[in-house]
């Protein structure tokens, strides 16, 4: 036999050093402190998760070393003092003091003296009053953020609380059930696992204090180290379904969609570790998930506390009400009771967080296809058992080779199925496999990678190739401390301006908690509309939705917005007055968010006619606050009756929504009333906007009365009704094309009716990928003939926050027109000649 | 019923049937076994079927957790009060 395996390390010098040195309470606490303090700082130089998360990540380094100092019988009680003073420092006196309140009432329901029956029947009730106010049905006399938190906090944990308050007889004290439900992490984290009860009781110091904090520190580094890999993940390597092309593509996309995990696994590694800063000695969440070497393996480490959540209150109950069917029958069906379960409470969660309640095939398809191989691993080892180990593991070669290939199969079925759990729809999902052909064919040339990998993780797992020179504990401390000075380093721009400027503009790049690309897409599609996709747990996205409204700026609820049977699909309605928690928008009789002009333009009058979408529109501003009312008012102020026109006039044609191919109606509309010059509103993506345009109405079997853009959507190979995704893919190659198509197109239009065709660019808010995409269009622009005007810089000392409307909603707002209004009208005053400005 | 009896009954069970060719000085009554990982859900069920039928005591669902069954300790602890018990 081949023994691969290290022999057991026995305690090295460095180990048994380490531990008489650190014997020392003083100097232990001052070690704790000293990492704590590290990790401080790398949060925030890194902008780890939110400035919410900044502030309890300060609030746990003082209260560690206050809670070190504090006699251990007061622990529990200082615990939660600062888990609700934690509350009221993120969340504001009013809405802090709301949760807890409402909060304290759950807990009482929970020990009002009537029976167990009765008490959850009045849970029940008073929950489903909080749902209904969840629902939207009713205002309530506080902020939506409390929501999400309140959630968190209760959803779950008042069902396991309840479970143990009927069965366990243990006394429990008060201090016990407040930290309990109002853990302190819990305030800036509402995606949080499910602690279970008795043995967040029963490990509360259960061991030396030290050993306790120390883990909690190594944790919450691995933790802080899952929450950077995702980012690089998700900014660098995270790819649309549409950018799946070849066979590299498509390993790429299923692998990083699934390594999105990592932020869930970062959150709750930190979570669990700043508890056991507190004498919370909890289990690990999760165990080296993409190393399970079978279905139940799977299900065993990905998530632990939902998978014993699940046995305690729903598997194990269900079992033993079964085992009169059988020992088989009563495995099967109490397996799939609880797969059921998980998949309600799924749903059941999103409904907390986001106030809607998702019935999505794909959850369905992917939890059934995920319990029946449960099902069928958990029969195969009813038959013929499974291999466990009570010492480090004895590899042979045979064995290695075994698991490695059961791993990577395990691996790869479940990056499949997450691929569909995550797929916006079921042609969205198929076209992505378009490259599976290729990637068959190319097989052999990726084998031995992967083969690689998987090795090195098995091996890395089986904790092959460790030396003996440190015990475990120590190796853990050492690598938390290597990673701890490695990011504090790194984190400084007096480190990482010197190791040049592609390294230091990745390391800049990661330092902040942006969107990506991808999500920046999905976010402005999101504002017209409900995207399903923003309940998937791993998408940034569904935490900027959670604070969002239910009914955020509805413009087609509002009837702000209506359907047109021709290629635009949709227009301003006329002559309407819409108010919502933002601005009163008022709409002309021409359908136009503008003040009332006449269709001809009097003789002594100047009239611009301006191209754009919501921006423009003045999505979130006044009436009068768009950037368009600002120049036109100050036209008329500078101009006006000196030595200009009687009267100038900007006519806002902007359309929330509209992408750049439906300009090509818009256009029309504005020619009509006969300017002088036509404004076309440029934005970032231009050539990707268009060719989604292209796209949908594909999908939608809307007419396309261009021959020339029909002529190129056959070239490309469109067929009618093809998903969005494939016909994107197929269209990529024609991008310029596209969008060349559409910019000769309004030129010759305008110039046809004797205007200047002007293309001005209109930057984000915010920084990001959107910037290398101008140069092309703008190129594009002026090989077709337009004037152009760069507005890029125009925000230049101002930060985002200043700039939007919210945080979930990223138009500019009244100061962002402003700027965007001093901009384009010193642009147009500087090009008074071409314009034409004096007659 | 001494303790150590029912300690000593459960480990060779345990190590016939779910670590077969382990060495049994490596299962201690303190070694963590569903904790550890070394009992999943249906290793632990069969254990309780083996509790049930070997001792004649019947566990309740809420009983199958960590404090009852995840040290030889605790199991026989268990199955003496539960034997005990009116």
């Amino acid at each position: 036999m081949n023994d691969l395996a290290a022999a057991a390390p026995a305690p090295g010098l460095a180990t048994r050093l380490s531990e008489s040195w650190l014997r020392s309470a003083p100097v232990r606490f001052l070690f704790i402190l000293g990492q704590l303090g590290l990790l401080t700082i790398i949060i925030r130089q890194f902008q780890i998760e939110s400035s919410a998360f900044l502030r309890i990540a300060l609030l746990v380094f003082a209260g560690y070393a206050v809670h070190s100092v504090v006699p251990i019988a007061y622990r529990l009680p200082f615990f939660v003092l600062l888990s609700l003073g934690g509350i009221v420092l993120v969340m504001g006196l009013q809405t802090g003091a709301v949760l807890i309140a409402v909060g304290l009432a759950l807990i009482t329901i929970c020990h009002l003296p009537l029976s167990i029956r009765t008490r959850v029947v009045v849970l029940l009730v008073v929950g489903g009053g909080l749902a209904i106010a969840r629902a939207g049905t009713f205002e309530v006399p506080w902020s939506a953020a409390l929501w999400p938190i309140l959630a968190s906090m209760f959803m779950f944990r008042l069902i396991v609380y309840m479970y143990d308050l009927k069965h366990d007889k243990a006394p429990t004290s008060l201090w016990r059930t407040l930290a309990y439900f109002f853990l302190l992490p819990n305030v800036c984290f509402p995606l949080f696992p499910v602690v279970d009860f008795k043995t967040f009781r029963r490990t509360y110091y259960d061991k030396q204090a030290f050993q306790i904090h120390q883990v909690g520190v190594n944790w919450m580094v691995r933790g802080i180290t899952h929450l950077l890999l995702y980012r690089i993940f998700y900014q660098y390597a995270a790819l649309a379904p549409s950018e799946v092309v070849t066979a590299g593509d498509l390993v790429q996309y299923l692998v990083v969609n699934f390594l999105l995990y990592l932020r869930v696994s970062g959150q709750f590694h930190v979570i669990v570790g700043m508890l056991h800063l507190f004498g919370f000695n909890l289990p690990e969440t999760n165990r080296r998930y993409f190393l399970a070497s079978s279905f139940t393996d799977h299900w065993r480490r990905i998530n632990i506390y939902w998978k014993d959540f699940m046995m305690k209150v729903f598997y194990y109950p269900a079992y033993f009400k079964l085992r009169k069917l059988g020992e088989t029958k009563a495995i099967i069906l109490a397996t799939l009771f609880a797969f059921g379960v998980t998949w309600f409470l799924h749903s059941y969660q999103w409904f907390w967080l986001r106030g809607s309640f998702p019935v999505a095939w794909q959850d369905g398809v992917f939890w059934t296809i995920l319990a029946i191989l449960v099902i069928a691993t958990l029969l195969y080892e009813m038959k013929y058992g499974r291999k466990r180990v009570l010492s480090a593991s004895t590899w042979t070669s045979r064995s290695f080779a075994v698991r490695t290939i059961k791993t990577l199969s395990v691996f790869v079925v479940i990056i499949v199925l997450w691929s569909l759990w995550n797929a916006e729809s079921w042609e969205g999902w198929l076209t992505l496999w378009t490259p599976l052909e290729a990637l068959v064919a190319q097989g052999g040339q990726l084998a031995p990678l992967v083969l690689f990998v998987a090795v090195v993780g098995n091996a890395s797992g089986a904790g092959l190739g460790t030396t003996s020179l440190l015990g475990e504990r120590a190796r853990a401390v050492a690598s938390t401390l290597i990673v701890l000075v490695f990011l504090t380093l790194v984190g400084l721009p007096q480190f990482y301006t010197k190791l040049g400027p592609e390294a230091a503009s990745f390391i800049l790049s990661i330092k902040s908690n942006r969107l990506s690309r991808n999500d920046r897409a999905a976010l402005q599609r999101g504002y017209y509309e409900d995207l399903m996709r923003v309940n998937r747990f791993n998408s940034q996205l569904w935490e900027v939705y959670m604070n969002k409204p239910l009914h955020w700026l509805d413009v087609q609820d509002a009837g702000l917005v209506r359907f047109t049977a021709d290629f635009a699909q949709s227009e301003l309605a006329p002559s309407l007055i819409s108010a919502d928690s933002f601005s009163t928008i008022t709409t002309n009789r021409w359908g136009m968010r503008d003040k009332d002009y006449e269709r001809e333009p009097a003789p002594d009058s100047y009239r611009m006619a301006l191209l754009g979408a919501s921006a423009t529109m003045g999505w979130g501003v006044e009436d009068g606050e768009t950037y368009e009312a600002l120049v036109e008012e100050a036209l008329n102020r500078d101009l006006g009756d000196h030595g200009g026109y009687a009267r100038y006039e900007i006519l806002n044609l902007g359309v929330p929504g509209y992408y750049p191919l439906q300009q090509a109606v818009a256009v029309e509309k504005a020619l009509s009333f006969k300017p002088r010059v036509v404004l076309y509103e440029a934005t970032g993506q231009e050539l990707s906007r268009a060719t989604y345009y292209l796209a949908e109405v594909n999908r939608k079997g809307v007419a396309i009365p261009y021959p020339e853009l029909r002529a190129l959507a056959e070239r490309a190979g469109l067929e009618p009704g093809m998903s969005e995704d494939e016909a994107q893919k197929r269209l990529m190659p024609f991008q310029r094309e596209i969008l060349g198509w559409l910019y000769a197109y309004l030129v010759n239009r305008i110039r046809a009716e004797g205007a200047l065709a002007v293309w001005f660019f209109l930057p984000q808010i915010y920084s990001g990928s959107w910037e290398e995409t101008v140069d092309p269009a703008k190129q594009l622009a002026e090989e077709n003939g337009f004037t152009t005007i760069d507005l890029r810089g125009v925000y230049t000392g101002r930060n985002e926050e200043e700039l939007r409307l919210v945080e979930w909603d990223k138009h500019p707002n009244a100061l962002g027109h402003r700027l965007l209004a001093q901009a384009l009208y010193r642009e147009i005053r500087a090009e008074e000649n071409r314009f034409g400005l004096r007659p | 019923m001494e303790i150590q009896e029912i300690q000593s009954a459960v480990k060779d069970y345990i190590l016939k049937e779910f670590l077969p060719g382990e060495n049994p000085d490596a299962l201690s009554q303190s070694t963590p076994l569903i904790t550890g990982g070394i009992l999943d859900s249906l290793a632990t069920l069969k254990l309780v079927s083996f509790l049930e039928n070997t001792y004649g005591i019947i566990f309740e669902a809420h009983e199958v957790d960590a404090e009852h069954l995840d040290t030889l300790a605790a199991i026989a602890n268990w199955v003496l009060e539960r034997k005990s018990a009116p």
